[in-house]
């Protein structure tokens, strides 16, 4: 049995997720709800919980506040949010399950199985040691992120990938330390993730660090040498908006 | 005008003629006198200077220029030709005088032109002898020969014996001096037998003489004996002590030849006193020579010696004349050749610098037109370019609006869609329904922020709210969804909600109107390098719903959609096109789109 805290400051919310997790086949009790930071935080020290079920937006601040005003986070974190873009993305980067609102039954019993099949709670914490480097980190090509992989997560810095390159459904990592990472995730997860201007697609197959693109060659594509001296073919179509970029 | 190194053999005509104007004092004053008194600039003034200038040609030729300039000027200014040609003609004879045969040839030419403008064949016939003259001077036979043969030509035309007769003799001479002797002797006899019918003395003895040393060049001693002797008793008559002495001496010397040393000694004397007398060193150089050899023959050792240290003396005092006039020749050959030379390499140097800047012109032309070519090309470009992203972006911000009225009007519709749906089910079903509506709604959403989405993901979007719709109209729904082959939906690029209004018009005015279940039949093709969408629906139909005249909303949403296909072809300048028609049963409605690939 595991121990939940929900955390929202509206009332209808906390009712439709107690009324569907006592409904759940999971076996959780909910120990608490909390309204504010100040509550969750007395709540949090002295109950303890094994589940946190927080709100983005919170009245007086949000979920963020609360989390690093904690010393430790022993506890697994789920956010809940209605519509908050900014925060979605940032919970792409950092691997952290969320829930939206109105909570569907399916995804609430989606990310409680994945909780379950969670070694430890160790990499809770580095995912929201993630998710806090991003938020203070104004320099878009250096934040961090965590990538699913077969085994688990891997931490890496935008900064130490020079290309992604797609295998059907999976997607390898190569880093500039010569690693390659395989995650199990599609290529297009990435590039959803990463659109901002350091990551370019050049290829169906080949998502590309700009910075380390060391040459272009002309062709009717082209081609691009990165700084591993791999060489890249650049789609026909992606070509004109790769130059743009790269004279940007 | 004298020519000292032809003197040696033969008589110039030239120079014997010239003696007849030879100048006298009183001529030159009386003239310098008038002169002074006519300061009118005419032609009489003209020619006065052109006289005075003549006069003063032997004795002081460098004063006459100043007279050939201002007679020059006069004739010019008057328009008198001849006074002109006679101003040059008398500068020229000024230059030769001067040993300025550079010059001398140049005021002759220009004579000569003149002469020949007017014209004035005495004139031109006096010019050409004296080209001839320069020439021969300067050993260019070839050219000498050629203005002698044009001063023949003009005396013969104008009819004067006597230039006739210098001509012929000049010519005899020219070949004389190139060995020529047979040509020679034939153009002497021609001007002697001339001389003769003129009865004219002087030439006689001239022509006879130039004869005899003709003959004599060819070895016939006797013919020369005879013919020197003619002439020194018609130099005798004549009393002209030149020719005179020179055939004494000639004489002489073919009687040592023929070894009569008694005939030469005679003659040789007589030729000696006659040379002191008249003051002719040369051929007072020549008796020496001759009586040398005849006291050698007589074996009067010391007066041969005596002998021939004078000729030798004497010979030397004249070639060292004639050195220096050869010497002065060769210089103003050399200056001659020399001017030429600088003149032809200035020629040259400035057609290669009007060549280079021709050349430099041209290519500068060329580079400014290539320049201005690229400057154009490039600015044209620059300009279609800005042009195109101009309207570019005008598109995508109509697109971009015509796609933010999209949004209320689907969450208005989805409103009607939920309300209609709770009134008729339980709070459970409905909750279920509103969650899976919140999350289709949140899709379109953010879906339609985008330019562009993959046909995959439009796909998804319709599938889910096809499911949705199904919930609603309880299972009536049926739809279908069929891809070409052809078509990669992961690659290809269309613009979001596309199909959206058209599947809900069919739902909510062909199939919920309709009794019994209705079917949504969507096919996706591909057409040249068109995407071709194919909705047919079996619901009751265009006209029906228009009699019945309810709910405008699905139109409103297709009226925004054709413009947005309006809008995408216009920015990929191909032809889209939207088309609803009427079937039996239901509605089609075909819409092509340019097709558009991600990679």
């Amino acid at each position: 049995m595991l121990k939940a805290l929900i955390v929202d400051d509206e009332q209808h919310c906390i009712d439709r997720l107690e009324t569907l997790l006592r409904s759940s086949t999971y076996n959780i009790k909910i120990i608490a709800y909390c309204k504010t930071i100040d509550e969750a935080i007395k709540e949090i020290a002295s109950s303890t919980p094994d589940i946190l079920f927080l709100d983005v937006q919170l009245g007086n601040g949000t979920g963020f506040d609360l989390l690093s005003q904690l010393d430790h986070i022993d506890f697994e974190v789920i956010f809940t949010t209605s519509y908050d873009k900014y925060a979605l993305k940032a919970f792409k980067f950092s691997a952290l399950d969320y829930l939206l609102k109105p909570i569907d039954n399916t995804d609430l019993d989606n990310a409680l199985q994945k909780l379950r099949q969670q070694k430890s709670l160790k990499e809770t914490s580095q995912k929201i040691d993630i998710l806090f480097h991003n938020f203070k980190e104004s320099n878009p090509s250096s934040k961090r992120i965590a990538i699913p992989t077969v085994a688990g997560f891997t931490m890496l810095d935008t900064k130490q990938i020079i290309r992604f390159q797609s295998d059907a459904n999976y997607t390898h990592i190569h880093t500039l330390s010569n690693k390659k990472i395989t995650a199990s995730k599609t290529i297009k997860y990435f590039e959803d993730i990463l659109d901002d201007n350091t990551f370019f697609r050049v290829h169906k197959s080949h998502l590309v660090n700009l910075d380390y693109i060391e040459a272009y060659t002309k062709g009717k594509g082209g081609h691009i040498t990165l700084s591993d001296k791999t060489r890249i073919e650049v789609a026909v179509r992606r070509k004109d908006e790769l130059i743009q970029k790269l004279r940007a | 005008m004298s020519r000292p190194t032809q003197k040696k053999y033969c008589f110039l005509l030239i120079c014997l003629v010239h003696f007849f104007g030879t100048s006298q004092q009183n001529k030159l004053d009386s003239l310098k006198n008038e002169l002074q008194t006519h300061t009118l600039k005419d032609t009489i003034r003209a020619g006065l200077l052109i006289e005075l200038a003549s006069e003063l040609t032997y004795s002081e030729p460098n004063k006459g220029f100043s007279l050939i300039e201002e007679a020059l000027a006069i004739s010019k200014k008057n328009i008198w030709i001849k006074g002109e040609a006679l101003a040059q003609r008398q500068k020229g004879n000024l230059h030769y005088v001067l040993a300025d045969n550079l010059n001398a040839m140049d005021a002759y030419q220009k004579a000569l032109v003149l002469s020949r403008k007017i014209p004035d064949k005495q004139l031109e016939a006096s010019v050409l002898s004296n080209l001839g003259n320069i020439h021969a001077d300067l050993k260019e036979y070839d050219r000498a020969l050629e203005n002698y043969r044009a001063y023949l030509e003009t005396s013969q035309a104008m009819g004067n014996r006597a230039e006739e007769i210098k001509a012929l003799s000049n010519i005899a001479i020219i070949y004389n001096d190139t060995e020529n002797f047979e040509e020679g002797v034939s153009y002497l006899n021609k001007a002697l037998t001339l001389a003769k019918e003129e009865g004219n003395d002087l030439f006689i003895a001239a022509i006879t003489n130039n004869l005899a040393l003709a003959y004599k060049n060819l070895g016939e001693h006797q013919k020369a004996l005879f013919h020197y002797q003619e002439a020194m008793a018609m130099a005798q008559k004549i009393g002209n002590k030149y020719i005179e002495a020179s055939a004494l001496n000639s004489i002489g010397k073919i009687n040592v030849l023929l070894n009569n040393y008694a005939v030469a000694e005679t003659y040789a004397s007589n030729a000696l006193s006659l040379s002191k007398e008249i003051g002719a060193v040369e051929w007072e150089a020549d008796s020496w020579e001759v009586l040398s050899k005849v006291y050698e023959q007589n074996g009067k050792m010391p007066e041969a010696l005596n002998a021939y240290k004078k000729h030798i003396q004497l010979r030397d005092s004249v070639l060292n004349e004639e050195k220096k006039s050869e010497l002065t020749r060769k210089e103003m050959q050399f200056q001659m050749e020399r001017q030429q030379a600088v003149a032809n390499e200035e020629i040259k140097r400035q057609q290669l610098v009007k060549n280079i800047y021709l050349i430099g012109a041209i290519f500068f032309v060329l580079m400014a037109m290539f320049g201005y070519y690229i400057y154009k090309r490039r600015r044209d470009e620059l300009e279609k370019k800005k042009t195109a992203e101009f309207n570019a972006k005008v598109s995508e911000t109509e697109l971009k609006a015509l796609r933010s009225q999209m949004n209320p009007h689907f969450i208005f519709n989805s409103l009607n869609s939920i309300s209609d749906f709770i009134s008729k089910n339980d709070i459970l079903q409905a909750d279920d329904y509103l969650v899976k509506f919140s999350k289709l709604t949140r899709a379109i959403l953010e879906n339609s922020e985008k330019k562009s989405i993959t046909l995959s993901e439009d796909l998804e979007l319709m599938e889910l709210y096809m499911q949705i719709e199904t919930i609603r109209l309880q299972n009536k729904l049926h739809h279908q969804i069929t891809i070409d082959q052809d078509i990669e939906p992961n690659n290809t690029l269309v613009p979001p909600l596309i199909l959206q209004p058209f599947i809900e018009n069919s739902i909510w005015h062909g199939i919920a109107p309709k009794n019994g279940d209705g079917h949504i039949d969507i096919k996706i093709e591909k057409e040249g390098d068109m995407l071709k969408y194919v909705v047919d629906d079996n619901g009751v139909g265009q006209s029906k719903k228009n009699v019945r005249g309810k709910k405008s909303n699905g139109s409103f949403g297709i009226k925004i959609t054709k413009s947005r296909i309006d809008i995408l072809s216009h920015i990929k300048n191909k032809k889209g096109s939207v088309n609803l028609m009427d079937k039996p049963e239901g509605v089609r409605v075909e819409i092509t789109l340019p097709l558009e690939l991600q990679f």
